[in-house]
């Protein structure tokens, strides 16, 4: 990932400049932009109105079901860095892995058409294919790897850009359960006319409390007595909100399942912590600390 | 068989308390080597930073309070009290010891600042108190001959010193049926690891003065 980061750092900065001239000069559809002066030894950019975040849901649509568990949906982000005559650059952000991807676009009937591939050098690499309309990206993504449990996903996104901002919390309208790991017990029920004792396997789902949505763990430098009557699941999902507030792309579906489908999460990186504020570097290390403590004691005999 | 019966339950008593004994061994050495943040440090920072004190009360209750155990195997034999009254000495000073000098008053203090707020700190610190007292009485009646009043208070005594192994019971009881937030959990158990025990040993004591 370092070298990734090297090579386009100088790339985005040039071109986030001359994006903002492009938009003044002219609503560019037209790829001979002429006013746009840049150094003569690189290559001439085209429709950079299309670059930045393409974020939304990417759902499997075919697949080996039985395989593939959990949750099918998960959140996108399709960054489209350059556009030039030779190709195109873009990365895509999901599930935990950022790639880069390289590619081609063509024009037809005022919209583009894209054919984008990952490098192949990790198991979950593909091709994405997709089309330009108006304000929205649209196609589907296929694995290399005809043995992967996902065959094809598919994706309907739009453009937002990526700020961090502290302040965004998780939606207090909505339940946060973990059902990615979830705990089965058995129960047992008598039958008081035949006698009959049956035995139930439930399956008991964690939830977290509303505490998810009323701490601030950005800007609240957290003390132990804040934390220390939260449960282990209030606990990670106040750490990972910090990463989710930086765009952070989580590896694990279990973290997954809580930002995916909220608004202002995008996911753009799979390193953050240079971007850690040192309120957000302290409370992560303090509500670590507190979740091994859970995990090691909460229900065994120690403390 | 009321003989039979009561010898069985000694025998399985004995057995528990060295189960118990070998799992308080076991939280003991997560303590080995001394850092600042092993196991229930790691929830502890803020008086780790703010009391210089705490570390090493902290340490000395966690280092001395296994041996307050010990005595469960030796004192309450009726052979080693009749037969072996050495043993049940040197058992005796290294319990009261422990107690008297170490881990209750480490317990005390840190009850003061024990998690759980207002109520698990009064739990706490009552708990400490009583244990201190109850040991010391039962020393000073021995040192008196009234042999009778040292044995009640050592039974008290040294139920609130099972409190350890019933406090953590309770704690994976509760987790298991309830699974309640750690903290109302943590309160509920700095009174439920002891008043029952206490309660027990009061019984245990009225029917052996009632014989």
């Amino acid at each position: 990932m370092k070298k990734i980061h090297f090579v386009l750092i100088p790339v985005i900065v040039l071109f986030s400049c001359k994006g903002k001239n492009a938009s003044h000069s002219s609503q560019l559809i037209a790829p001979a932009d002429t006013s746009v002066s840049a150094a003569p030894s690189i290559a001439k950019e085209l429709n950079t109105d299309l670059y930045g975040n393409w974020v939304g849901d990417f759902e499997v649509i075919e697949a080996d079901f039985e395989k593939l568990k959990g949750q099918t949906i998960s959140r996108l982000n399709i960054v489209i860095k350059q556009i030039t005559d030779s190709g195109v650059i873009a990365q895509s952000v999901v599930n935990g892995n950022s790639r880069l991807m390289r590619g081609t676009m063509t024009q037809s009937d005022g919209k583009y058409v894209f054919v984008m591939d990952e490098p192949g050098d990790n198991k979950y690499d593909g091709r994405f294919n997709f089309t330009i309309n108006g304000d929205t990206l649209a196609g589907k993504w296929q694995p290399y790897d005809t043995m992967l449990a996902t065959k094809t996903s598919e994706f309907h996104l739009t453009k937002k850009p990526f700020v961090y901002n502290a302040n965004v919390m998780l939606p207090k309208e909505w339940e946060y359960v973990d059902y990615v790991n979830s705990k089965e017990r058995k129960e047992s029920y008598k039958d008081e006319q035949s006698g009959v004792v049956d035995t139930f396997i439930n399956t008991v789902y964690r939830a977290a409390s509303e505490k998810v949505y009323q701490v601030n763990s950005s800007k609240q430098a957290l003390k132990e007595r804040d934390v220390k009557n939260l449960r282990r699941l209030d606990l990670q999902i106040l750490r990972n909100t910090i990463f989710a507030r930086h765009g952070y792309t989580f590896k694990s579906r279990a973290v997954r399942q809580f930002f995916d489908q909220v608004d202002w999460y995008v996911p753009v990186s799979d390193n953050v912590e240079a971007a850690l504020s040192a309120v957000e570097k302290e409370n992560i290390a303090l509500l670590d600390r507190f979740e091994k403590y859970a995990k090691d004691n909460y229900d065994t005999f120690g403390r | 068989m009321y003989l039979y019966l009561k010898r069985v339950t000694n025998i399985i008593l004995l057995i528990a308390l060295a189960f118990f004994f070998f799992l308080m061994g076991e939280i003991t050495t997560r303590y080995f080597p001394f850092s600042t943040t092993a196991s229930f440090l790691q929830i502890k920072q803020t008086e780790v930073a703010t009391l210089p004190w705490y570390l090493p009360v902290f340490y000395t209750h966690v280092y001395t309070s296994m041996f307050c155990l010990l005595a469960g195997f030796t004192q309450f034999n009726r052979n080693i009290l009749k037969k072996q009254k050495t043993v049940h000495r040197t058992a005796g000073y290294l319990y009261i010891i422990s107690v008297l000098i170490f881990s209750a008053p480490t317990g005390f203090f840190m009850g003061l600042y024990a998690n759980g707020g207002i109520a698990a700190i009064s739990f706490f610190v009552t708990l400490a108190t009583l244990w201190w007292y109850f040991t010391w009485r039962a020393y000073t009646c021995a040192r008196q001959k009234n042999f009778i009043a040292h044995r009640n208070f050592m039974i008290r005594s040294f139920a609130l010193a099972l409190s350890a192994i019933t406090l953590r019971i309770w704690k994976v009881v509760l987790v298991h049926f309830f699974e309640p937030a750690p903290m109302d959990l943590y309160i509920v158990i700095s009174g439920l690891g002891w008043i029952p025990n206490l309660l027990i040993a009061e019984y245990i004591i009225h029917k052996q003065t009632v014989k």
